[in-house]
């Protein structure tokens, strides 16, 4: 027993060419993948669901065969979502909160990844005291609980008049995600040789030359990752487009979660479950196109020891 | 006057990122705190409450609603912890089959892009009985399944673990296999050499050594739990009753729903305190982490 389970221990290390090995190899296997296959299966299938239940009819949806493909495929739930379904008072469709959602995407990315980058880059490169103090406090302010600054950032913008639009959801997503970010490119940034940038400054470049002509183009790994995480990051948020967004501004996932919860009369699962997807489509997008940075932009906001 | 510059310039460049860190987090937080100790209702009021100064907290612990809120914690902090179980599970099966690794991660992976909101409204059409999901397992011969777990006040905290898992999962078979990845192979066939089991060899070697994944796997999930909010609203909205709320919600709603500020202060300051506490582990493994470097490096 015990022989046949180490066996199995130095399966993917030792060369099969014993038959005997190899059948009691492929035993485990079959049973791993096995179990593998259901757990995908647990991941898979609300999104199988809910892909499925946006083409098919309300007719079809009423018969309560949730596997079942569509009988007949419609796109009228989609077009529905885009362009007419209610969210409260309004009806326009998701489409409003998908326009608002990229107004408030770039400018949200182009603050957050420029001051942290600079940042990020000083705190690295060049010699400040109190450097390794200040890290240590943006390492605690990543993970202090957004309610606990909330409501002072909504009196201190309504103070300054930008409540309720854009510029204040893109500010607030940048006070909030730049100290993640400034850990992660200053954590990139000092592992740049120090004899590249001490020969800089020997050659007269000054801080910003420097920043702009040497390290910038070096940090184009950093950059696809630190873009994944906060591409995500700002589309699928849902509280600061809420708290901060006025009635006009609000992002596609407010309008998505209003559509859905406070609709009156009968409920079209078809058009719901259409917008849904809508707005879970562009992050998942960036996923799938490029899963690996992905990976390492989410593990990169997670272990920075 | 260039050296002076190249003094000058990346104080002037740090400038907008200690503004936000003092303004934003550190002059926030000191406000709220404040503000939990005053009057305040709709609009602030600065004057501090000398005669009882604790007594927006009295009130937030006598409030049911809070109540259940921190018992939701702590059981979604527990129920949710099975996807750490399973993500090192997942982890470790697809470590050791090395085929169609690539697949698998990417599956378990992609529930991580989804939003949260639209993680709980699948989920919340997934429990739906109208939708058929019980229809389809009453039909499998299952005539006992009740799946309809949001309605009752019981059972709709175990709904939101579900999904919360769903969610989740990925995410932590990522850090594990990245734990797993990173133990030195000459581990396997020292253990195939002394005949050690495949059990004994995972839960005796392979766990011990990933305990500091382990850790920080534990303490990210805490502090995601506290700050729980999104998938709650999509999928019950917080009831049936209160029996969903969690602290994230009941500060958002005292703010929002009763436009109470004071009352969403000291609940919010509650929610800084657990942080804190979760906190703290993550701060003294760093500082043993950064230690146990430097010896290295000696």
């Amino acid at each position: 027993m015990n022989a046949s389970v180490s066996a199995t221990v130095a399966a993917p290390r030792t060369a099969p060419t014993v038959r005997r090995k190899r059948r009691r190899i492929r035993g485990s296997t079959i049973a791993v993948m096995a179990f593998l296959t259901i757990c995908a299966a647990f991941v898979s299938l609300p999104l199988y669901v809910v892909v499925v239940t946006s083409f098919k009819t309300m007719d079809q949806i009423a018969l309560g065969e949730v596997f079942a493909l569509p009988t007949t495929w419609t796109f009228e739930p989609w077009v529905k979502a885009w362009s007419e379904v209610c969210a409260g008072m309004t009806c326009e469709g998701v489409s409003h909160g998908f326009w608002t959602s990229m107004k408030i995407l770039f400018p949200s990315l182009v603050l957050s990844i420029g001051i942290s980058a600079v940042t990020g880059y000083a705190l690295a490169l060049w010699k400040i005291r109190w450097a390794g103090t200040f890290l240590f406090i943006l390492f605690l302010c990543a993970f202090i609980p957004f309610q606990i600054i909330m409501i002072p950032l909504v009196v201190l913008i309504s103070t300054i008049g930008m409540f309720g639009s854009i510029w204040a959801v893109a500010v607030v997503h940048t006070v909030l995600a730049m100290p993640l970010l400034t850990l992660i490119f200053r954590n990139f940034y000092k592992d740049i040789p120090p004899e590249i940038i001490n020969a800089a400054i020997m050659d007269s470049g000054s801080f910003w030359r420097i920043f702009f002509e040497i390290v910038l183009p070096m940090s184009a790994n950093i950059m696809i990752v630190v873009l994944i995480l906060m591409i995500t990051t700002v589309w699928n948020d849902y509280l600061i487009g809420l708290t901060f967004g006025g009635v006009g501004t609000q992002p596609m996932t407010v309008i998505l979660a209003n559509t859905v919860i406070t609709s009156f009369g009968e409920v079209r699962y078809n058009v719901d479950m259409a917008a849904a997807l809508l707005t879970a489509i562009p992050p998942l997008l960036v996923y799938f196109a490029l899963g690996k940075f992905f990976v390492r932009g989410i593990t990169a906001g997670a272990i920075k020891g | 006057m260039p050296i002076r510059w190249s003094w000058a310039s990346p104080r002037i460049a740090l400038i907008p990122a200690l503004a936000i860190t003092i303004v934003a987090f550190f002059g926030a937080a000191v406000w709220t705190i404040w503000i939990s100790l005053t009057r305040s209702r709709r609009f602030p009021d600065y004057a501090l409450n000398f005669e009882n100064l604790t007594r927006q907290y009295d009130r937030l612990f006598g409030d049911n609603a809070w109540t259940t809120s921190l018992q939701n914690v702590l059981v979604l902090a527990i129920g949710s912890g099975l996807a750490i179980i399973f993500g090192f599970i997942l982890a470790a099966m697809i470590e050791r089959e090395k085929r169609a690794e690539g697949f698998f991660r990417t599956l378990f992976l992609y529930p991580l892009a989804v939003s949260l909101i639209v993680t709980g409204l699948v989920w919340r059409w997934m429990f739906n009985p109208d939708l058929g999901v019980e229809n389809f397992l009453h039909s499998l011969g299952w005539t006992g399944a009740d799946f309809n777990w949001l309605a009752d006040r019981r059972t709709a905290t175990y709904g939101i673990i579900f999904a919360m898992i769903w969610h989740g999962l990925g995410f932590y078979m990522a850090l594990m296999l990245a734990g797993l990845k990173s133990i030195n192979s000459e581990i396997w066939s020292a253990a195939k050499l002394d005949g050690v089991s495949v059990w004994r060899l995972y839960i005796e070697i392979i766990v011990p050594m990933l305990k500091f994944t382990f850790l920080t796997c534990a303490i990210l999930l805490s502090l995601g739990v506290v700050k729980t909010y999104d998938i709650v609203l999509a999928m019950t909205n917080g009831g049936p009753g209160t029996s969903t709320w969690t602290p994230a919600y009941f500060v958002v709603n005292a703010f929002q729903s009763r436009g109470n500020i004071g009352y969403a202060s000291s609940a919010a300051v509650m929610m800084l305190l657990m942080t804190a506490l979760i906190f703290l582990p993550l701060v003294l493994l760093t500082a043993w982490q950064t230690k146990r470097r430097e010896a290295q490096a000696r």
